[in-house]
């Protein structure tokens, strides 16, 4: 097994704070090119004072856009957040894995939705 | 022109008030604008957000905008909320710690609105709540700001304003902005050019379902909302347009508004009694989430 890479949130993005998606976008820059290679990758989250769902879906959850959940969970490890932020992780994750089972599957119903009061 | 200011609440006919002080000031381009508060008898000094949110529209027109006819009691708490010093008046120092101040923050300016939190959610402005319950409360309202950083293309700003409410145990904190509405996107991602206010705002609701463009999935922040509401026993409200939306422990509705507001405002009440940990002992592993 390669040696595994870990990749520091905070010294990443340069914040305490994980609450952009354009600093999401940068953890999953790094991470997209080392799966490629197969490389194990442990993010970490340490010294993180906040996360939230947005900073999470495009760090992480856009990782099932480009490899199975086989190969997501062969390669990537969270550490350092808490019981509750892993939980919030957890649902990222299943929206993701969803999401990209179906991308455009928004319900033909709302297409039925009309108001000719509204401008 | 002069326009009257009714009673405004955090409820159906607050929002509708707001709403229609828009309407009547539409199309007024390069004049003044009197807000007239001889018939208000009643402001909830959160509503400051979603009212700034109609006036910044009227400034963009070139409007000179002021206030007029206040009680000296809501002219205090107005001062003390720091929202009538975007009409040149003086702040006043909040001695009694329940106002968290009208502030405008660029879309870019999350860093700067979590230090607005840290500054007053320390016995500035906000009661001692349990540390879960802080951060939980926290984190959704980032989840607000930073939908209305990425969805409103609001040109003027994001509009935050809180107040604790002692003899109720509620806290009303209220982020709008005066951007496009929830039902432009909406609209446009679905195609659907009729869908309501209301259908658009249950959309944007319904789990997974996200606007947002370049293939990422998202659409979790309002759910993961919801979810705290319910738990704490509050209250969510959110406004856009021509739709009201209140969800609380009674169950959920949206009721159209008589008039167009201007953006999209969420105002979240929360039972500051709450006792929920809302520290989940969780043993998930990596293992368990990927």
């Amino acid at each position: 097994m390669n040696n595994r890479i870990t990749i520091r949130v905070v010294d990443l993005i340069g914040s305490q704070l994980c609450i952009s998606a354009e600093d999401g976008q940068k953890v999953f820059d790094k991470v997209l090119p080392l799966l490629k290679d197969g490389k194990p990758v442990t993010i970490s989250f340490d010294h993180v004072s906040m996360v939230i769902s947005l900073f999470l879906n495009v760090a992480i959850g856009q990782l099932y856009g480009s490899f199975s959940e086989d190969e997501v969970r062969a390669l990537i490890k969270v550490e350092g957040l808490s019981g509750d932020d892993m939980e919030l992780l957890k649902r990222v994750v299943d929206n993701a894995k969803k999401y990209y089972s179906n991308p455009k599957g928004y319900d033909a119903a709302w297409q039925e939705e009309g108001n000719e009061d509204e401008q | 022109m002069k326009v009257n200011v009714g009673t405004i609440q955090s409820d159906h006919a607050g929002f509708n008030n707001i709403a229609h002080i828009a309407e009547q000031s539409r199309d007024v381009l390069f004049d003044s604008v009197e807000l007239d508060f001889s018939y208000c008898d009643f402001f909830e000094a959160n509503m400051a957000a979603p009212l700034y949110a109609v006036v910044s529209r009227m400034r963009d027109e070139l409007n000179d905008v002021s206030l007029t006819n206040l009680t000296p009691s809501l002219e205090t708490i107005l001062r003390k909320n720091h929202f009538l010093t975007k009409f040149q008046k003086t702040s006043l120092i909040d001695t009694n710690h329940t106002t968290v101040p009208f502030k405008i923050f660029k879309l870019q300016a999350g860093e700067q609105f979590f230090e607005y939190l840290e500054f007053y959610m320390h016995g500035k402005g906000i009661p001692t709540m349990s540390e879960g319950l802080t951060k939980r409360f926290r984190q959704s309202l980032f989840e607000i700001f930073q939908n209305a950083a990425m969805h409103s293309k609001s040109e003027s700003g994001i509009f935050t304003c809180g107040q604790f409410f002692p003899y109720k145990q509620r806290l009303d904190f209220t982020i709008a902005d005066a951007g496009i509405g929830i039902r432009e996107k909406v609209r446009q991602y679905t195609g659907n050019a009729k869908m309501s206010s209301c259908a658009a705002i249950e959309w944007a609701l319904t789990e997974g379902n996200t606007t947002k463009t370049g293939n990422q999935p998202g659409g979790l922040g309002l759910k993961l909302l919801k979810d705290f509401i319910r738990m704490n026993e509050g209250k969510l409200q959110i406004v856009s347009r021509y739709g009201y939306y209140q969800f609380s422990a009674t169950g959920d509705n949206c009721i159209k508004l008589d008039h167009d507001f201007p953006g999209t405002c969420v105002n979240i009440e929360i039972n500051t009694q709450d006792t929920n940990s809302y520290y989940l002992k969780s043993e998930l592993s990596s293992d368990d989430i990927f």
